[in-house]
């Protein structure tokens, strides 16, 4: 039943999206029907043929702009993808003050994240009636009345500003979160 | 007043950080908002855009590929920029030296270059492009414009009331190229330039609003005491009454001095840098400017009194195994307290003077960096110079920091304790505490006195920090082989109000006509008692700097006797604070105007 759905759907996507046609031909080995604005583009084209539309919507997730900055200011991805096993205590902890020093600025410079709630955790602290589940989790025996108070496990975050940098490049360089380095 | 200025804007061109800030005029009676910063898009990474609260006093100069790839673009600017500026050009000089510029306003009070001609990056290869440094300020203050532009489009900024800063000790010459860049740059006819200290002291007048009358009274004086990233500025400022009022009158103003927050964490990292050697680690040059920032974050804590005995610096690797490729070393606070605090602060008595370089008969050309690095010193010198008659050295009663320095406690605490020591049992200055960032202060101060010359708020008089002259050759018997005896004429005295001209009285000078008429021109911080018109024979090298020659074109006149023209001086000190220096002739209605020859002549006397 729930293939009969989705073939369903499909059938309807394919029909009103020329993209989802493109893909879905791909998928059974068929050729795409000749199209005009591709799915995927090729990046040489996308750059010289669509300046408007490439202006229009960042060519690079926020997401990639994000890991790039802090690759770029903290060396956060270099650290994550290092096999960091065979390494004393000592040698990691020496790097690490490093990384965590500049990644923390990043964090506080994009975002200037604060607590949900200020007060000290392990603190009783008074709840609304009406509880607002993204910004309070509620753990514990939960009854069916509404608690009035609780103890405080974690103060959460928040952004209280979100300021990425704008990517102006080409899609050809959007999936670079570090460049290559050499020396010539 | 133009009638669609919305707002007074306060640029703080730094020599490592230019800052943008501003507030609302408002209607006549209005209290004065507290100015606010700006953010500056600007280049953070190739076709990377990011708002920052400072733009980096920084030029990098693109390939021909980096051009053609229009990854240095900006938005609101023309495609294919050949060049980036602020926080990724702040980086490149680890990673390509040649191409990066920086350092470019000290460049401009530099008078033994031609500061219009392409000479930086300093001695970079000859296949490599050179902007001058009035080029380079130019391309900082357009990006700054433009991110006023874009935030305001509908109150541009060639229409609001801009106030630019310089430091105090810069001379005529340097005003007038910084001027140069800044209306090239797209800021309004009529910007007004204003002294760093003095818009330090703004901000701190912004902060308090009417309280400030109850921390001063009449009699005080007060020093500003500015260390930035490169350059170290005092002022003194004075507290008297004037109607029942209080006002405030600037002193003094020291020279230019080379030395600032950047030489303390180079002379760090240079400590570190022999701290590895000893451990058999040699850094490459992109480790050591790795090693250069690292320095910067541990020094508050190398610092700090009670702190830990050692800290721990750490070079990250610089290919992708970044822990595996990280080296550090622990450095021992008492050995960085002493290299900072003795080396920057050392205890030294008022009658110190800063040591002078040693006389040789060949200099490299480059900036003057100071030979004394130590700032005490350099204080006590500039004291000293403006002591009132019967005492040792000017005592400031209170203290007013500015720059990145002095965020650091230990640095201030020193200071402190080095002049308290100077004044025997009057002791040393209280702090004026408030200006809460001091990396923003100028530029607020700054928009704050825009709209404070509307007429609120309260206002530094000033006038000319310097009293400026012109070299007159002594007519008298030749002797083969020696220059002419020189003369110094006072052309302007020091304390000369804007706004106002002072005709030259003396003799009548001939002025070759259908050539250029060039003058020798010297500046002192220090003769305050000269009148226009007064002569000095003999001076030492402390007294009067020359500074770059100042010419005029006569077209062949007339009434010209014998080929010259009897002439005498008229200056000028514009509301905008800009010097001009006017030659009249004395046989017919005519006047000239004389310009700065920036062409680093200097040099050839």
């Amino acid at each position: 039943m729930q293939r009969f759905i989705l073939a369903l759907k499909c059938f309807l996507a394919i029909l009103s999206d020329r993209a989802v046609a493109a893909r879905a031909a791909a998928l059974i080995g068929e050729e795409a029907p000749p199209q005009t604005t591709p799915v995927t583009p090729s990046p040489q084209t996308s750059a010289r043929t669509t300046p408007a539309a490439a202006a229009a919507a960042p060519a690079r997730s926020d997401a990639l702009t994000l890991l790039s900055v802090l690759q770029r200011e903290a060396r956060l991805v270099d650290f994550l993808k290092e096999d960091i096993g065979g390494y004393e205590d000592a040698q990691i902890g020496a790097a690490v003050r490093d990384v965590h020093r500049d990644a923390a600025a990043a964090l506080d410079r994009l975002f200037a994240l604060k607590h949900v709630m200020d007060e000290p955790e392990g603190s009783d602290v008074a709840l609304a009636t009406q509880n607002d589940a993204a910004r309070i989790k509620l753990v514990g025996n939960l009854g069916a009345q509404a608690p009035s108070r609780g103890r405080l496990q974690h103060g959460g975050w928040q952004a209280t500003k979100v300021e990425l940098p704008q990517f102006t490049g080409n899609a050809d360089a959007a999936r670079i979160v570090a460049p290559a380095e050499v020396e010539v | 007043m133009k009638s669609k200025t919305q707002f007074a804007v306060g640029i703080d061109l730094g020599t490592t950080n230019s800052v943008i800030a501003y507030t609302a005029i408002g209607a006549e009676g209005a209290a004065l908002e507290p100015p606010e910063v700006l953010p500056i898009p600007q280049l953070v990474a190739p076709s990377t855009v990011e708002p920052r609260d400072a733009l980096p006093s920084f030029l990098y100069l693109a390939t021909d590929a980096e051009r053609s790839a229009a990854v240095f673009d900006v938005p609101g600017a023309k495609k294919g920029r050949d060049y980036a500026v602020g926080q990724f050009a702040q980086k490149q000089p680890a990673d390509v030296p040649t191409r990066s510029v920086a350092g470019a306003k000290s460049w401009l009070a530099y008078s033994r270059v031609d500061r219009r001609s392409p000479i930086l990056p300093w001695n970079a290869p000859a296949d490599v492009p050179k902007v001058s440094p009035v080029e380079a300020s130019r391309r900082y203050l357009e990006q700054i414009v433009a991110a006023w532009n874009a935030a305001n489009p509908k109150a541009p900024l060639k229409d609001q009331h801009v106030v630019l800063t310089v430091p105090a000790s810069f001379d005529a010459a340097a005003r007038d190229l910084t001027r140069e860049a800044a209306l090239a740059a797209g800021l309004p006819e009529d910007f007004v330039l204003l002294e760093e200290p003095q818009a330090a002291l703004y901000a701190w007048l912004a902060d308090q609003g009417d309280q400030w009358r109850k921390q001063l009274k009449v009699g005080d004086t007060l020093l500003v005491c500015d260390v930035g990233g490169g350059t170290t500025d005092f002022t003194l400022i004075g507290v008297a009454e004037e109607d029942g009022q209080l006002t405030l009158r600037r002193i003094a103003v020291g020279n230019h001095t080379l030395v600032g927050g950047d030489n303390m964490d180079l002379a760090l990292a240079h400590h570190a840098t022999t701290a590895f050697a000893a451990k058999g680690v040699n850094l490459n040059p992109w480790q050591s400017v790795a090693l250069w920032h690292s320095c910067r974050n541990a020094k508050e804590a190398l610092l700090a009194e009670g702190g830990a005995k050692k800290h721990p610096v750490s070079v990250l690797g610089r290919g992708s195994k970044l822990v595996g490729g990280t080296v550090s070393v622990d450095l021992e606070q008492k050995a960085v307290r002493d290299l900072l605090l003795d080396g920057f602060f050392p205890v030294c008595a008022l009658t110190d003077k800063p040591a002078r370089r040693s006389a040789s008969g060949f200099r490299e050309i480059g900036l003057p960096y100071e030979s004394d690095a130590a700032i005490t010193r350099h204080l006590a010198a500039f004291l000293t110079a403006n002591a009132t008659e019967g005492s040792g050295g000017a005592r400031p009663t209170h203290i007013l920091f500015n720059g990145g320095v002095f965020k650091s406690e230990p640095l201030r605490t020193r200071l402190l304790d080095v002049m308290s020591g100077w004044f025997d049992k009057q002791g040393g200055p209280a702090v004026l505490s408030g200006n809460a960032d001091l990396d923003f202060a100028v530029a607020r101060g700054a928009a704050y006195y825009g709209a404070a010359k509307t007429g609120r708020g309260v206002r530094i008089r000033g006038g000319a920090a310097r009293a400026y002259y012109v070299g007159i050759e002594t007519a008298g018997l030749a002797i083969p082989g020696a220059p002419r005896p020189l003369r110094a004429l006072c052309v302007v005295p020091f304390g000369m109000e804007e706004g106002s001209q002072a005709d030259v009285p003396g003799d009548e000078i001939g002025l070759v006509v259908g050539e250029p008429a060039t003058f020798r021109f010297f500046s002192s911080a220090t003769r305050k008692q000269d009148r226009p018109g007064d002569v000095v024979d003999r001076w030492t090298d402390e007294e009067l700097t020359e500074t770059d020659s100042m010419e005029a074109n006569l077209p062949t006149a007339e009434n010209a006797q014998d080929g010259y023209v009897p002439v005498r001086f008229q200056s000028k000190l514009t509301e905008l604070g800009v010097f001009e220096l006017w030659c009249i002739s004395q046989a017919a209605d005519q006047r000239w105007k004389l310009e700065f020859s920036v062409r680093g002549d200097a040099e050839t006397d």
